[in-house]
């Protein structure tokens, strides 16, 4: 076992960190808030089509939210938006 | 008694008679049991599919404070309406009367 271990650790050391980097947090924290909780933030409305355009992609779908870093309350929000500007033809 | 917020969508040949006559008719039953606090017309505007045939349609907005059955009555008419292509009625707690969005878009 012991043997078995220690390769582990001397094989693994670049294996692992491949694995690893894909869960690990980076070293530096990037800050992810929400831009729609923010003060001043815009309001989300159907009628926002500027805003709306944001958080849509070039073939119409609405954006995840892990992209965006739309919180999860406004993202739920933001999408019953694009849906109702959707149903009108405004996006 | 609630805001509501509705949005018809009219043909894009529609004329403007049509229109207003549309309008008249909603602002009657609004009239009723309510009160209509705002119209907007915000034009031809360009539909990114076609949606029964039409390239364009014409869009107006009414901002408005009534009973449940004003609306029940206007989507009614509307529905059979063959000059409107879809209409949306959205009940809100606070209407804002202030901003309309499809006027600043056209200064640009």
């Amino acid at each position: 076992m012991r043997k078995k271990d220690k390769r582990k650790k001397k094989g693994d050391k670049f294996g692992a960190q491949n694995k690893l980097t894909l869960f690990k947090r980076p070293d530096f924290r990037i800050k992810r808030t929400c831009p729609l909780s923010a003060k001043n933030a815009p309001e989300v409305d159907y009628k926002n089509l500027r805003l709306l355009k944001k958080y849509v992609s070039d073939t119409g779908k609405i954006l995840p939210s892990r992209i965006t870093s739309v919180s999860q309350n406004k993202q739920r929000k933001l999408s019953l938006a694009i849906k109702r500007a959707q149903f009108l033809g405004l996006i | 008694m609630s805001f509501y917020e509705h949005t018809f969508v009219g043909k894009q040949d529609i004329s403007n008679k049509d229109v207003d006559k549309i309008i008249d008719l909603c602002t009657e039953i609004i009239g009723k049991s309510g009160k209509l606090l705002k119209t907007e017309k915000w034009g031809l505007l360009n539909l990114p599919h076609k949606i029964k045939k039409n390239r364009k349609g014409m869009f107006v907005h009414f901002k408005f404070e009534s009973d449940s059955k004003a609306v029940n009555e206007i989507e009614k008419k509307l529905s059979i309406d063959n000059k409107v292509i879809r209409y949306l009625t959205i009940r809100y707690e606070k209407l804002d009367l202030k901003k309309n969005y499809f006027e600043e878009s056209k200064k640009d």
